[in-house]
């Protein structure tokens, strides 16, 4: 059963000896209890923050349209560069939170029209210096010109982070496949649900409790509850992020 | 976690209303609330005793006010509608206001006979026992504020009252008046309040409570109406509506000597003798005129002030109350009901002052509705005390565990404690509460932090004090009764959740278990920061 808010909050409370809340007073808290209320909020942004690529952000599950990896499609438009990352987003305070920028890849399969051989590849990330230097001039020279395009082999980020760019811009349609995760939702109702799995709630409680113990003005409690946080938060890392076995690649490019 | 700190506190003190908030931190002992609760003489706040029926019948047979009530002889008198009563055992009451009653005494048969004579619109009832010199349960005059004094008389020691012989008849003080306060004195009967000489007393003649007219008998008219009387020592103590008398030398030469000019008191039925003083209820207060060691000097002093708003809104509205007291020697106890008959009773009041060594230390009853209060000792020398009621019935007073089988809800609130310093902020870990309990009890402890501020979260529910056993005494337990490992004060830790600057504890129960009491507090806090 998922962890809620008021969980959180009356473990947190009654480890500190307060007064625990109930469904009924819980939108009516003051003091204290409203300051856990807020720290826990605080503690699941800092953990986002801190490693947002956690596998229970992830903005949906993977593998949707298979074979391709990935949770997010964007179909591409034939001479159009940049692409909003999330297409219902209206501003940068509604975006993922995070995007694999090293795993977008670019296919014709499924691709309306398109037939074999298709096109699969991967884009490699191309900063935008490289790309300023390199390709800019050319490409948008061609574009306002010959307008013959390109199949893309890079994926740019934009500088304002809210979309991503394809070098040469696309000389037809091709869909782009890669992996975002969301943002935290604020905690806000006692039936919230956190999205951490309850094995890892620790981490939340943990970091949670440095903000009381700082509220206290108690420095020492403050340090323990932050040694607690730091090395629940390197288990949860651990476990989630890194699991896998690491071969070491080289993959620089050369000119 | 922080290093805890204690705090210990011993429940001592009684109640205090006249004291802020502020000035409380500095007597954490005392009670800021003691409702059914009385100050015990040993220390600690103890849920005070239930009352209970005496025997199942209605005095008159109809709900009515009890206007008086006394021990008397084997059984109890009490006053209601138009008839005096006397009963042995509360189920059955016999009208003891007869008409033409031998003046050597009738048999039961014969008093029995007579026709009733109607106490017409009584009022509350002023009791004097003349001990008499072979009386065998003594000579009880009634004074009532409606018609003439009723002296009953009652010998024969046999437990059926078949057996016995009855003496009464009207006394006449002067012509056909009323008296409203009787008193026994040195040998007279005196009374006061008597119709159209509010300012006059009377007394008798020497041994004869029944003649005002004989050698020895005379009156004394005074400046201010008469309120109430009372015999103290070799005086009789003579409280008016702004003043107070002493008469002194009934049998010699009478003179009236000033006790105080500018005080007076509110009520002949709040005067007892307790402790070597007599208390009284004046306007700013329940006072003593305490003896001092100057012969013929007296002194006065409130000694109410702990409960002043207590006792000026009771001042304020004087004339909406039936004032009764009755002292509980046992307990060093003075307790003053004031009820106001429209009100329901769980809402009637009273006052319960202890006389502890350092003076009166006080507390509050509610629910225990008492139109008259009195106490007398019985055929075995044991003290007895009776209340009466607007329902009609008596009551056994100061008894049981209930109110009539009704739970006693009992509270008492600590003040707020800041534990040295209100400036930081304090997480209760846990208290340990000394409770002695006379039977198995469960009361509860309520916490409220930074005076019951909103936004300080405060403790939903009551913290469970679990269940207290009585001690259980090797040689004096009884099995299947006292329950095993029952210590005589044990010490109850109870885990406590919240934090705030100061807070306080309340007591509650509310039940018909038996009285306990609370010796002190033990608390463990940790101190943390100071914003």
């Amino acid at each position: 059963m998922a962890t809620t808010y008021l969980d959180l909050t009356n473990e947190v409370l009654r480890e500190l000896n307060e007064i625990p809340l109930t469904s009924a007073n819980f939108a009516s808290a003051v003091g204290l209890q409203q300051f856990v209320k807020d720290a826990i909020n605080k503690s699941i942004f800092d953990i986002a923050n801190e490693e947002p690529q956690l596998p229970f952000l992830t903005a949906g599950e993977s593998g949707a349209t298979d074979p391709f990896y990935g949770n997010v499609t964007v179909a591409t438009v034939a001479g159009t560069r940049w692409y909003e990352l999330k297409e219902s987003s209206s501003s940068i305070a509604d975006d993922y939170g995070s995007i694999d920028w090293d795993d977008f890849y670019l296919t014709t399969i499924n691709v309306s029209g398109e037939s074999a051989p298709f096109v699969s590849k991967g884009l490699k990330f191309l900063n935008l210096a490289d790309w300023k230097r390199y390709y800019r001039d050319s490409e948008n020279i061609d574009d306002a010109d010959g307008q013959s395009y390109g199949e893309p082999s890079f994926v740019i980020k934009s500088p304002d982070a809210r979309k991503f760019g394809l070098s040469p811009i696309p000389d037809k349609v091709y869909n782009i496949h890669f992996y975002a995760f969301d943002k935290p939702t604020k905690l806000t109702a006692h039936g919230d649900t956190v999205v951490f799995p309850e094995q890892y709630t620790n981490v939340i409680t943990a970091k949670t409790r440095y903000y009381i113990w700082q509220f206290k003005e108690s420095p020492q409690q403050a340090a323990f509850a932050m040694d607690d946080y730091k090395k629940a938060m390197r288990s949860m890392k651990s476990n989630l992020v890194n699991p896998t076995p690491r071969t070491m690649t080289d993959d620089r490019r050369y000119f | 976690m922080a290093a805890s700190q204690p705090y210990t506190v011993a429940c001592s003190g009684g109640l205090v209303k006249s004291s802020n908030a502020i000035d409380l931190l500095k007597s954490p002992g005392v009670a800021q609330e003691l409702r059914n609760f009385e100050v015990s003489i040993e220390g600690g706040y103890r849920r005070i005793n239930g009352f209970s029926k005496f025997g199942s019948a209605q005095v008159t047979g109809s709900t009515t006010n009890i206007l008086g009530v006394i021990p008397y002889a084997d059984g109890v008198i009490a006053c209601a509608s138009t008839g005096i009563y006397f009963s042995q055992d509360g189920t059955s009451w016999l009208n003891v206001s007869r008409s033409s009653v031998a003046g050597t005494g009738d048999n039961y048969t014969a008093f029995t006979g007579r026709s009733t004579l109607a106490r017409t619109s009584q009022g509350q009832i002023s009791f004097s026992l003349f001990e008499g010199p072979d009386y065998d349960y003594g000579m009880l005059v009634i004074c009532d504020g409606a018609n003439k004094p009723y002296y009953f008389r009652m010998e024969g020691t046999g437990s059926n009252i078949n057996s016995r012989t009855y003496f009464s008849d009207e006394v006449t003080v002067t012509g056909t008046k009323f008296a409203t306060h009787g008193e026994i004195h040195d040998k007279h009967l005196v009374v006061a309040g008597v119709e159209d000489n509010l300012s006059t007393v009377y007394y008798s003649t020497l041994l004869d409570p029944t003649s005002f007219s004989g050698t020895g008998a005379g009156s004394i008219t005074l400046s201010d109406q008469i309120v109430g009387l009372k015999s103290f020592r070799n005086e009789l103590f003579i409280f008016c509506e702004n003043s107070i008398f002493k008469l002194q030398d009934i049998n010699g030469t009478p003179v009236v000597i000033p006790v105080a000019k500018n005080i007076g008191c509110l009520s002949g039925y709040s005067i007892q003798e307790i402790g070597g003083d007599l208390i009284f209820l004046a306007p700013d207060g329940l006072r003593t005129v305490a003896g001092t060691a100057r012969i013929g000097d007296v002194e006065l002093g409130t000694v109410s002030k702990a409960i002043q708003p207590l006792l000026t809104e009771l001042a304020n509205n004087i004339n909406s109350y039936v004032i009764s007291s009755v002292v509980i020697r046992e307990k060093s106890q003075y307790r003053l009901f004031y009820t106001d008959t429209s009100v329901d009773e769980n809402q009637q009041r009273g006052i319960i002052g202890t006389l502890r060594p350092n003076g009166f230390e006080w507390g509050e009853t509610r629910g225990i509705e008492v139109t008259e209060v009195g106490s007398g000792f019985n055929t075995d020398g044991v003290e007895k005390y009776y209340h009466g009621s607007t329902a009609g019935y008596v009551y056994n007073h100061d008894t049981g565990n209930n109110f009539d089988g009704s739970a006693i809800l009992a509270r008492y609130a600590t003040p707020n404690y800041d534990y040295g310093d209100l400036g930081t902020l304090k997480t209760l870990h846990f208290v340990k509460v000394s409770a002695s309990a006379e039977g198995v009890v469960e009361p509860d402890v309520q916490v409220r932090f930074d005076y019951g501020n909103t936004d300080t979260p405060q403790p939903v529910a009551p913290f469970d004090l679990g269940t207290i056993n009585p001690p259980a005494i090797f040689g004096d337990g009884i099995f299947g009764t006292t329950v095993f490992g029952g210590g005589n004060n044990p010490l109850i830790r109870v885990a406590l959740q919240g934090s705030g600057h100061s807070n306080n504890f309340t007591f509650i129960s509310d039940d018909t278990k038996a009285p306990y009491t609370i010796n002190g507090l033990y608390v463990d806090f940790i101190p943390s920061g100071r914003r």
